[in-house]
């Protein structure tokens, strides 16, 4: 397990609540003060300025597909100097906006967070992904900058996939004859590492047991095949030796922030700087450990845009707080909410007249 | 490409031999407006509609087998009064369908007043049509075992998958052609040419409202006031709210102060109603609330948003007030105030379909629509009948649609 001086998680969640609350009350006013769109919703829905917040739970929070729909930022035109984008299924895509400042607070937490897995060194890294998603730098998808994204994390980088998509073994035995006797890093996402960097190693009975493996994307293309986080976990730690396995959760709209599973697997773990709330969706308050809900996600690092509490539609679950590898609460991500959809008659629902 | 007969269920056949088919003479002559053949088919289909376990699983098959009864079939063929002066009705001859995909009972009732207007029809079904519509089919093919055979040979239903050959096709073959199911439905099925003589009848995306009449609903009985409650909730949330005739903005007309307190007294007894039955919104559907009133928030075009549980969700519009149009998730509540409905006059637009109200007379409504110009509203309802089809839809009184006139001036 790697030691964490300088760690992201580090804060007991009592601590952790006594430094978020102020912080995330003051972004509240922030974004209020100098982004139009914001100051309506919170005018809107009974969040006046003179409102007292006890509690992180008690804060407003934006759905985070209105980044889809408004334009929200608490920056001047003349200051933005990067626009991230994600596309949704539906294909329509949040845009945030971020200064100078945003930007470069992103690349540092999110560096301090991977080094919690990684270690401080960059590490040879292998890619569980074609070359091909970063080719066109103009137009890469949401998966391409992903995988750029992490490429800074490491060196000597190999694809698992050649551009055809097809796995790539020569070029995979071959990093880890160079590599495979010392700690090197393996990144994708999670159904491209289980599809074809586990199956392949399995059939080839390559040795990856010096690997941390970090991967994210979510599970619902592999639940198809009956596997769980846990049987991802069990099925590398039989077959090749990996055992240093880490997902993560995270979403262009909350920069900088990614929810890193522990060292033991299976729990999900918030950074100093962040922190999840399970809301009952049907009273919208917040739900104990054990229980499923709603995630909300909080984090202090959004200044250039009003994202600092962002309800998702995707399902977790708390499953115990200051008890696991890191303290603070642990958790699970249990899947996505369907999109609602309506029997009536419109365009966007290609239905008729009643 | 074969095409799926699903009524009268048959093996799949060519579009050729269906056009062919269709248009064949029947037995016993060709069919005309009103003919005895069609109202006994279609009282017998209305029976067993009518069945308690049809109609107590499928309430909207219910409503449908009402509308097909024997005696308000009559009644609507008598207000074509075929034959009065010098005025004769005749069929236009063959009637293309294409019913939208999500509302399942619509394009029986399309179907059903053009064969009583003596047309041939194929009415293009969705494969994947399931729960009421499929039990329309089912209902349907039952009842042709006693029906005469030319409703077997004129009346077609047929499923394919999307096909432009199919589609141009039958659009060259037919008379009048139908088409539900929004704009994008429209344009896409526009493409493709009539045949000289023939026209379209379109059915495009609608939006609907309602307004209560401050004054009048001071003075109702609480039994005229949870009437009209029950009644709004149904409108609202058949169909998600989803629904062209389902109202999205309500109006209170009427000086502020009382509107305020009729909106109050309102909104807790709708509350109830929703409670009693048992309506709920899914979390899904709770979150897509929350995405459109937030973002009508964030736009400037509301000023309070306010969840009373997830099923209802009540929205205060901005002044000056805009019509709301969009879908905004189910049960969704735009309020805005107006002192009469003069003042709604230029909100209006063409796309505006159904107004549904309470407590207004038939004088006042009378001025609104000559104040109105043309500039929208096909109809005016009360509440509880925004989503109850009628003959006249859309501003088209369908039997007229159907059916072409013959004038005799014997001179």
């Amino acid at each position: 397990m790697t030691t964490v001086v300088d760690g992201v998680f580090t804060l007991s969640q009592a601590d952790k609540q006594e430094r978020l609350l102020p912080e995330l009350a003051r972004l509240t006013e922030h974004h209020r003060r100098n982004g139009e769109a914001y100051a309506r919703i919170l005018s809107a829905t009974g969040h006046g300025p003179d409102r007292d917040y006890r509690s992180v739970a008690d804060l407003p929070w934006l759905p985070v597909r209105l980044f889809k729909t408004q334009v929200l930022k608490s920056i001047p035109d003349e200051s933005v100097f990067k626009v991230l984008t994600s596309s949704g299924t539906t294909g329509d895509v949040s845009r945030i906006f971020l200064d100078k400042e945003a930007a470069a607070a992103q690349t540092r937490m999110l560096s301090r967070t991977i080094q919690a897995a990684i270690g401080r060194q960059r590490l040879p890294m292998l890619i569980a992904d074609t070359p091909a998603v970063i080719k066109d730098r103009k137009s890469f998808s949401a998966r391409g900058a992903g995988v750029l994204g992490m490429m800074n994390f490491g060196r000597d980088h190999v694809w698992a996939l050649d551009p055809q998509e097809k796995p790539d073994v020569e070029a995979i035995k071959g990093f880890l004859a160079k590599h495979g006797g010392q700690p090197f890093l393996i990144f994708g996402f999670t159904f491209m590492v289980w599809l074809y960097l586990y199956e392949v190693a399995r059939e080839h009975k390559l040795d990856l047991s010096n690997g941390v493996l970090i991967h994210s994307g979510g599970w619902k293309k592999l639940i198809d095949q009956s596997v769980d986080n846990a049987a991802f976990r069990q099925a590398f730690a039989n077959h090749t030796g990996l055992t240093r396995i880490h997902n993560f959760y995270g979403m262009v709209e909350q920069i900088g922030v990614v929810y890193l599973e522990g060292p033991q697997g299976n729990s999900l773990y918030c950074p100093d700087f962040a922190d999840v709330i399970i809301r009952d969706p049907e009273t919208w308050q917040e739900l104990p450990p054990g229980k499923p809900g709603l995630v909300e996600v909080v984090s202090t690092l959004p200044e250039s845009y009003p994202g600092h509490a962002l309800l998702t539609e995707d399902l977790g679950v708390v499953h115990g707080i200051d008890d696991g590898d890191w303290p603070g609460k642990r958790f699970s991500i249990l899947g996505r909410l369907p999109r609602a959809e309506a029997r009536g008659c419109s365009d966007t629902f290609s239905g008729g007249q009643a | 490409m074969k095409l799926k007969a699903r009524f009268p269920q048959g093996p799949d056949c060519t579009v050729d031999d269906l056009l062919a088919d269709v248009t064949r003479e029947p037995e016993g002559g060709r069919l005309v407006v009103g003919d005895e053949r069609v109202r006994d088919f279609l009282a017998s289909f209305s029976r067993r509609l009518l069945r308690p376990e049809t109609a107590r699983r499928f309430p909207e098959l219910g409503s449908l087998g009402f509308f097909l009864r024997r005696g308000e079939i009559a009644k609507a063929i008598e207000r074509l009064h075929d034959g009065a002066s010098g005025n004769r009705y005749l069929p236009r001859g063959l009637v293309l369908h294409f019913p939208p995909a999500n509302v399942d009972t619509i394009f029986v009732y399309s179907w059903a007043l053009s064969a009583l207007s003596g047309n041939a029809n194929i009415v293009r079904v969705s494969n994947r049509s399931a729960g009421a519509a499929e039990t329309v089919i089912d209902a349907l093919n039952a009842t042709l075992a006693e029906a005469h055979p030319a409703i077997a040979q004129t009346q077609r239903m047929v499923g394919y998958e999307r096909d432009d050959a199919v589609t141009a096709a039958l659009s060259l073959a037919c008379d009048l052609r139908v088409i539900w199911g929004g704009d994008r439905s429209v344009t896409d099925i526009r493409r493709h040419p009539l045949a000289p003589l023939s026209r379209d009848l379109t059915f495009p995306d609608r939006s609907s409202f309602a307004a209560v009449a401050v004054d009048a609903w001071h003075e109702a009985s609480a039994e005229a006031k949870r009437r009209a409650v029950d009644g709004f909730a149904n409108d609202v949330y058949w169909f998600d709210q989803a629904a062209c005739s389902s109202p999205r903005v309500l109006f209170w007309v009427g000086a502020s102060v009382g509107a305020e307190l009729a909106r109050e007294e309102f909104m807790g007894l709708l509350g109830d109603a929703v409670a009693a039955r048992g309506w709920r919104v899914d979390a899904a559907m709770a979150v897509e609330k929350h995405v459109a009133t937030y973002g009508l928030a964030a736009e400037g075009a509301a000023t309070r948003v306010r969840f009373a549980g997830n099923a209802v969700a009540e929205v205060e519009l901005a002044e000056p007030v805009r019509m709301q149009r969009d879908w905004l998730g189910a049960g969704t509540i735009c309020h805005a105030t107006v002192g009469s409905l003069a003042e709604l006059v230029p909100l209006v637009r063409r796309k505006d379909q159904t107004f549904s109200q309470f407590g207004f007379t038939a004088a006042q409504l009378d001025e609104f629509v000559t104040a109105l110009a043309g500039r929208g509203v096909d109809r005016i309802v009360p509440f509880g009948s925004a989503l109850t089809f009628a003959s006249v839809w859309d501003g088209f009184d369908l039997l007229r649609e159907f059916t072409r006139q013959t004038t005799i001036w014997p001179g």
